[in-house]
């Protein structure tokens, strides 16, 4: 396939996706998976930071996701604040955790730290089914506002008339923010692993002790990717809370921690664009094997043990995932391809 | 009321220590962090319901059939799920390790059915339940003694077959160096799955424990005791088993204590704490061997 079809084809994609919603033949079922598979498509992009750009395995990561969740939540419940206003706050909250977790414990290395991670989002799902007063503990929070488009006072002010108000109701509304959602983080993560902060990682990575003797502050960098990596699961948690509209912490259990994983190892660690499909898949496998299962007269919870074995598999023939970055970034680059076709044609 | 916690901790840290071993001789040996460890010792408490409900065998046999059983389920998991993996990347394992960990427990719910069950009485000895020591206010149960004694003993052999016997040394020996191990004759799989029936017979024994002690069993009953074990396997020193043994008990008390005087729904949380705090203040735990880190 030449480039041009590729782009043609990437964009037709992109057109099916935008006009998917408003099509007649559309299932409401098909559009709410859709939006779904975009919150974990955040999630993975999000998590991709620490295991995949700066090579720390995160087992944590859903502690993120719920305290965005719950912060998105509680905000709303409590003080009625627009969900544009949430979003930063829930990603500052969760980058001042991430901080807070990062600075003691990112000195440490491999293991050890995947453990912390681990042991600090159980931590965060214990507080949330105990702390009643304040999260209603396994009853969970229901009642939180959809999202609303609020600019009445605007429209008042020139024409008394108009109304500008709109409240998401059904999934075709969620499905384009999510999309919205999706498409900024994409830019975000594209644009910080070309800079400065995204090679810093890959040194990291790479070999820590050439990167810190570069000049490269290791502990400094590990905690901005954390942070940001936390952030970014914040807003897809701030996201879930007004989109479902209901929050548990059943919802954050670590078997979640665990999919968002294998989706980041499913499209290749350290490959952002590849966690959108890692997302992409598991999810809907997921779905596929919740009408299927039944249909075989299997109990559902079969599901879980096809997706363990997935991973086994998947680990056993596959470990680097579907789309390995490693090799195939710098083998883009047009010096690069110059040079190989110069040393061809010689 | 502190002595009861006290032995009621004591009671649980042993049954800890029992599973910690398991988590700390594997990662000893190939440095990896057997999540389905804890799905082991879910899996003992079942086959030991199991054997006494359908072959109506006494306790004790039952006790050496799950044991033996185990031993083989932790092979076989290192056969088919981890020996393809020894040289890909740590991540990988991990990742297999979580994976079976998943699939064992699924696998158990649609076996068992995801309901608790209690555990079969009738097979007990009737005195089990009987107190036999009354010391102020605090009582101890012969079950209480039992297991201390059980454990105590497996504890004692597990000390013995590590430092006297030939696969004990070629185990640690395997977990100071591999390369140099295989270079001196020793064939580093055998030991590997030595290591791994060891430590699923002792999970085994713990599954089996629990389920006595606190009187049922769940297929998700293997994860929080899972990660209190191998939290109890850092605070020892992970890859030390003695460490093992006296971090699990001081995790049994200090949740006990913590439970009875803190806040009991915080429970769980307790060992987490405590592992965390362990690894940022002290990685290398109670008696760990404090590694150099490079960076």
């Amino acid at each position: 396939m030449n480039l041009t079809m590729k782009h043609a084809l990437k964009y037709l994609v992109l057109a099916a996706a935008l006009l998917y919603p408003i099509l007649s033949f559309t299932n409401e079922y098909v559009l709410h998976v859709m939006v779904l598979i975009m919150v974990y498509m955040v999630l993975a992009m999000g998590l991709n930071i620490v295991p995949g750009f700066c090579g720390l395995l995160d087992l944590g990561y859903v502690g993120f996701y719920g305290i965005g969740a719950y912060t998105a939540g509680l905000l709303t419940i409590h003080f009625g604040l627009s969900f544009w206003v949430i979003i930063p706050l829930a990603a500052i909250n969760g980058a001042i955790w991430g901080v807070l977790l990062g600075a003691p414990t990112l000195r440490l290395t491999g293991d050890y730290f995947a453990i912390v991670t681990f042991g600090f989002s159980e931590l965060v799902v214990l507080f949330l089914t105990n702390e009643i007063w304040l999260t209603r503990g396994p009853l969970g929070l229901p009642g939180i506002d959809p999202v609303i488009i609020d600019f009445s006072w605007l429209s008042t002010l020139i024409n008394p008339q108009w109304d500008w108000y709109w409240e998401f109701i059904g999934p075709q509304p969620y499905f384009y923010l999510g999309l919205f959602m999706v498409a900024m983080v994409y830019v975000i993560m594209g644009r910080m692993e070309d800079s400065r902060l995204g090679r810093a990682w890959f040194a990291i990575r790479e070999d820590s002790i050439a990167a810190s003797s570069c000049g490269i502050n290791l502990l400094t960098y590990k905690v901005i990717g954390f942070a940001i990596s936390a952030s970014i699961g914040a807003v897809a948690g701030a996201f879930l809370a007004r989109w479902t509209m209901f929050l548990s912490p059943d919802m954050f259990k670590f078997w979640e921690s665990f999919l968002i994983l294998c989706m980041v190892v499913l499209g290749g660690l350290g490959n952002f664009k590849g966690s959108l499909v890692g997302a992409a898949i598991l999810i809907a496998l997921g779905e596929v094997l919740r009408i299927m299962l039944p249909a075989l007269n299997l109990p559902t919870e079969t599901r879980f043990l096809a997706y363990g074995l997935i991973m086994v598999l998947m680990m056993r023939f596959k470990p680097m995932g579907f789309f390995p970055s490693i090799a195939t970034q710098s083998q883009k680059n047009p010096i690069l391809i110059k040079l190989k076709k110069e040393l061809g044609s010689s | 009321m502190f002595e009861q916690q006290l032995i009621n901790g004591l009671t649980l840290g042993m049954i800890y220590a029992l599973i910690a071993v398991g988590y700390t001789m594997v990662y000893g040996v190939i440095q990896l962090i057997n999540f389905a460890h804890g799905e082991i010792f879910m899996l003992a408490a079942f086959l030991a319901v199991t054997f006494i409900t359908v072959f109506g065998l006494p306790i004790y046999i039952v006790i050496l059939m799950t044991m033996g059983c185990c031993a083989l389920i932790g092979v076989l998991l290192d056969i088919f799920a981890y020996r393809p993996l020894r040289q890909s990347p740590r991540l990988a394992a991990l990742i297999t390790a979580i994976g079976m960990s998943i699939f064992l427990q699924n696998l158990a719910m649609i076996i068992w059915g995801s309901r608790p069950k209690p555990f079969v009485q009738s097979a007990l000895p009737p005195f089990l339940r009987t107190t036999a020591l009354n010391l102020g206010d605090a009582s101890i149960s012969w079950l209480q003694i039992f297991i201390f004694a059980v454990a105590s003993l497996l504890m004692l052999i597990l000390f013995l077959i590590i430092n006297k016997t030939r696969v004990g040394t070629a185990m640690r020996a395997l977990s100071q160096n591999r390369t140099s191990a295989a270079l001196m004759g020793i064939n580093v799989n055998r030991v590997i799955s030595f290591t791994f029936a060891l430590g699923s017979s002792m999970g085994a024994v713990a599954g089996i424990m629990v389920a006595i002690y606190y009187n049922t069993l769940y297929p998700t009953m293997g994860y929080v005791a899972g990660v209190k074990a191998f939290a109890a396997a850092v605070l020892g020193g992970i890859g030390s088993v003695p460490g093992a043994m006296i971090g699990g008990i001081v995790l049994g008390i200090a949740e006990a204590l913590g439970a009875g005087y803190i806040s009991s729904l915080y429970r769980d949380g307790i060992a987490y704490a405590v592992m965390i705090a362990v690894i940022i203040f002290r990685p290398s735990g109670i008696l760990g061997k404090s590694t150099v880190e490079k960076v």
